[in-house]
C-alpha cells in the first residue's frame, strides 16, 4: 500500500553473497588479525631483546664499577700508604699537647 | 508428483559428502583429544622447550672496617674471567699460547699446550681468574676458537690484615673460616628466579603470559668495628714484639669495654686471604683469639680477685699471712713466684702487685669460710660460670669458636686442689675473647656486652644503619666491686715496672700471666715452654680500650713469657691507643 514519504522504488541488488564468499571473507578476516597479532606479539619479543642489551650494559657498567672501586682500594691500603715516599717523608711529633676546652 | 530419480553421478557426490564429512568428524574428534584432553600434556611439553628457568646470581656482601668514622672497604668483589678454547675451532694454536703466555701469565692452567692438541674435545680451560684488563687484551686479539666466562671472586685488596678474623670464600662461593664463614648466609644473599620464553641463546623474551621474576637478594655489606689503623698497629706491634721475644706465635684482641666491640684482632703468622689456596698450613686459618683455649693463667687472678670483693669474701683492706710465700690444700703445696715480698701482712694490692697465688687462694678459701671446700668451690663456679660466663661460647661473628674447659665443682679427683689452681688461672682453659669480654665486665661497671665484630650495615647508597650494642647481663659485679678492682687492677701495675713506662694522666691497668704447657709426652707441666699473657685496660676517667696479649712458645730465659714477651707488646700498643683514640690526659 501506497503512503506518503515512502520511496516508490525498491532497489533489489544485482548481485548477493553466497556462503563461499562469506567463508573467504571470513578466512580474510581471521587472517588479518592473526598477522596484526603476531606483529604485536614480535613487537613485544624485540622489547625483550632492548631490555637484554639494557642489562647487559647495566651488568658491565657495574662490573667496570666494581673494579674501579677494587682498583681505588688497592691504591687506599694500609700497607701501600706506609710503603709511599710520602709516608716516608713523616716524622713522628716529638709531643703531643692537648688544649682544655 | 514424481521426484527426479537420482543420478549415479550424484550419489557419488552425496557418499563422497559423507565421506568428507565422516573424515572432517574424525579431525575434530583428534584435534578435540589433542586440544582439549590433552591440552595439558602438550602445554607442559612447549613450556618444556620454551620457558627456561634462570637463575639470578645476588651479589656477595661487602666488608666494611673504619677508618677513624669513615668507612673503608676491607672485602670486595671483583669481576675476573675464564678463558677456554674449543680445540676444533682453533686456528693458530701457536698465536693462542703465545698470547696466553705474554698475557695471562700466572693464571695460565697447567697443561692446557697438550689438551689444544686433543681435537675430540670441545672446551679446554686455557685459564683462570684473568682480570679485565688482562681479558680485554686477549680479546683484542681476535683469536679463532677462544671464549670468556665471566664470574666473580673475592677482593681482600688490604692483603693480609685481619685474615684471621675475615677467613676467605672459596672457589664454590663459600664462605670458610672467620667472619665469611660465620656469617656466610648473611653476605651471600638469596638467589633470585627468572622464569619465561627464551630464544635459543636463552635470552628472555618479554611474551610470556605467566612469567616469574623474583628478584636477587644482594648480601648485607656489612661494616665492622675493627678499626684498620688499629688493626694494623696492633698486626705490626705483634709481629715486632714476637720477633723480639723470640717466639713463634702470638695473637692480640683489642677491645672498646663500653659497647663490646673489637676494634682489632690479631694473629701471627698469619695469611694473604687473597691466596688461601697456596696455604700448607691450614692450622694459619684458625683465628686463635677465639678458636684456641688455653691456661690464661695469672690474669685470672684480676678475675679472682673480683669475685672476692663482690661476694664479700674480701674487702680491699684484707690481709694475709704470706711469711712462706705457700700455702696447702689437701696437702699440695701451692707457692708463689720469685718476686713475693713474704711478708707477715700482705694485702689485696700485694696479690695484684706481685701475683701471689697465696693470695687467690686465700680469697677461696674465704669463699669457703676458711678453708677449700664445696662452698668455695661452688661460689667461684658461680662466678665463672654465672657471672663471667665462661662456660658458654661468646657468639662473637667467628666460625669455629671452641668452647672452654671448665670443670664444675663437683667432679673430677683434687676437686679442692684443682679449684685452688683456676684462681689463678690454671687447671682451666679459656678462649682470649671470653676472658676479654669477662675482663671488660669486671672493669666497666660490671655490665657484659655482646662482644661482636659488626658494627652495623651500609645500604647501597652508603648510609650506616648502626646496630646498638647489646647488652647479655648487668650486674656482673656491683659497681662499688667493679670500681675497687679497677683501682686496684691500676695500682697494681702503676706500682710495678710496667707503671713507670706509662704516659702521666691516665689510668692504665693490668696483669701479666704465664701459663706453662703440658708436655704431651709426659702429661706435666713443662718448665721448657710456656705462654705468656697480658690482660690490661686504659683511659682517662673510665676505660676505653681492653687489650689481651698472648704469646707462646717465647725462647727468652729472662723472664716469666707474661712480663718479658706479652707485656711489652701490651706497653707498646696502648700507649699508641692513647695517641690514636686522642685521649687527653687528666689534670
Amino acid at each position: 500500500m501506497w503512503r506518503r514519504n515512502q520511496n516508490t522504488v525498491a532497489f533489489a541488488p544485482s548481485a548477493t553473497l553466497g556462503p563461499v564468499a562469506h567463508t573467504v571473507l571470513v578466512a580474510l578476516m581471521i587472517a588479518v588479525l592473526g598477522l596484526i597479532y603476531l606483529t604485536q606479539v614480535t613487537k613485544t619479543s624485540t622489547y625483550g631483546y632492548q631490555l637484554d642489551n639494557l642489562e647487559t650494559q647495566r651488568s658491565e657498567l657495574l662490573a667496570e664499577r666494581q673494579d674501579l672501586e677494587n682498583e681505588n682500594a688497592r691504591l687506599q691500603a694500609l700497607e701501600r700508604v706506609k710503603n709511599s715516599s710520602v709516608a716516608a717523608s713523616m716524622t713522628k711529633p716529638a709531643s703531643t699537647e692537648y688544649a682544655n676546652n | 508428483m514424481q521426484l527426479p530419480r537420482l543420478t549415479s553421478a550424484s550419489k557419488r557426490t552425496t557418499l563422497l559428502l559423507y565421506i568428507l564429512i565422516g573424515v572432517l568428524v574424525l579431525f575434530a574428534l583428534r584435534l578435540f583429544y589433542l586440544q582439549v584432553i590433552r591440552h595439558g600434556h602438550y602445554t607442559y611439553l612447549a613450556q618444556q622447550t620454551q620457558v627456561s628457568k634462570l637463575t639470578i646470581v645476588p651479589e656477595r656482601g661487602k666488608i666494611y672496617a673504619l677508618d677513624g668514622n669513615q668507612p673503608v672497604p676491607l672485602v670486595l668483589n671483583q669481576t675476573v674471567f675464564t678463558v677456554f678454547a674449543d680445540p676444533q675451532e682453533v686456528e693458530d694454536k701457536n698465536a693462542v699460547t703465545r698470547a696466553m703466555s705474554e698475557i695471562a701469565g700466572g693464571n695460565v692452567v697447567d697443561g692446557y699446550q697438550e689438551r689444544l692438541d686433543d681435537e675430540e674435545l670441545r672446551y679446554v680451560v686455557m685459564g683462570r681468574q684473568l682480570s679485565r684488563e688482562q681479558a680485554e687484551k686477549l680479546q683484542a686479539k681476535k683469536l679463532a676458537g677462544v671464549g670468556f666466562q665471566k664470574g666473580s671472586r673475592r677482593d681482600y685488596p688490604e692483603g693480609q690484615l685481619g685474615s684471621q678474623m675475615l677467613g676467605y670464600v672459596d672457589s664454590e662461593g663459600e664462605g670458610k673460616y672467620g667472619l665469611e664463614g660465620f656469617l656466610n648466609s648473611r653476605l651471600a644473599g638469596k638467589q633470585g628466579l627468572l622464569e619465561t620464553v627464551t630464544d635459543v641463546r636463552q635470552i628472555p623474551l618479554t611474551i610470556g603470559d605467566s612469567d616469574t621474576s623474583r628478584p636477587a637478594v644482594n648480601g648485607d655489606n656489612l661494616l665492622l668495628s675493627i678499626d684498620r689503623n688499629i688493626q694494623q698497629q696492633t698486626e705490626q706491634v705483634l709481629k715486632d714484639g714476637l720477633a723480639k721475644a723470640k717466639a713463634t706465635k702470638g695473637s692480640v684482641i683489642v677491645m672498646d669495654p663500653n659497647t663490646g666491640r673489637v676494634m682489632a684482632m690479631a694473629n701471627y703468622p698469619t695469611y694473604d686471604a687473597n691466596k688461601y689456596a697456596e696455604v700448607e698450613d691450614y692450622r694459619l686459618f684458625l683465628n686463635s683469639v677465639v678458636n684456641e683455649p688455653y691456661e690464661v693463667g695469672s690474669v685470672m687472678k684480676v678475675l679472682t680477685m673480683g669475685a672476692g670483693l663482690d661476694s664479700g669474701a674480701v674487702t680491699v683492706n684484707s690481709t694475709f699471712n704470706d711469711i712462706s710465700g705457700c700455702t696447702t690444700v689437701d696437702g699440695e703445696r701451692i707457692c708463689n713466684v720469685e718476686e713475693d715480698p713474704r711478708q707477715a701482712v700482705a694485702t689485696m694490692a700485694d696479690t695484684l702487685q706481685y701475683s701471689l697465688n697465696t693470695g687467690v687462694v686465700h680469697i677461696l678459701e674465704r669463699m669457703g669460710g676458711g678453708s677449700v671446700n664445696q662452698q668455695a668451690r661452688q661460689k667461684l663456679y658461680d662466678y665463672y660460670a654465672g657471672r663471667y660466663r665462661f662456660d658458654k661460647l661468646t657468639g662473637i661473628e667467628q666460625s669455629f669458636e671452641a668452647d672452654s674447659i671448665l670443670v664444675g665443682p663437683n667432679s673430677g679427683q683434687g676437686r679442692n686442689v684443682r679449684y685452688a689452681n683456676m684462681a689463678f688461672g690454671q687447671g682451666m682453659n679459656l678462649t682470649m675473647i671470653q676472658t676479654a669480654a669477662a675482663f671488660s665486665a669486671a672493669m666497666n661497671g660490671g655490665t657484659y656486652y655482646q662482644p661482636t665484630l659488626v658494627k652495623g650495615t651500609i645500604a647501597d647508597d652508603g648510609t650506616v644503619q648502626e646496630q646498638a650494642p647489646k647488652v647479655v647481663a648487668t650486674g656482673v659485679l656491683s659497681v662499688g666491686a667493679s670500681n675497687e678492682l679497677r683501682e686496684m687492677t691500676y695500682q697494681g701495675r702503676h706500682k710495678g715496672f710496667f707503671g713507670k713506662l706509662d704516659p702521666a694522666g691516665y689510668k692504665i691497668g693490668g696483669k701479666t700471666g704465664t701459663s706453662q704447657i703440658i708436655d704431651p709426652k709426659t702429661g706435666k707441666y713443662s718448665d721448657d715452654n710456656s705462654i705468656g699473657s697480658y690482660l690490661g685496660f686504659g683511659g682517662s676517667d673510665k676505660p676505653q680500650y681492653v687489650i689481651m696479649v698472648r704469646v707462646e712458645d717465647s725462647k727468652l730465659t729472662t723472664g716469666y713469657a707474661g712480663t718479658v714477651a706479652a707485656g711489652p707488646i701490651f706497653n707498646e700498643l696502648s700507649t699508641w691507643m692513647l695517641s690514636y683514640l686522642e685521649i687527653p690526659p687528666k689534670n
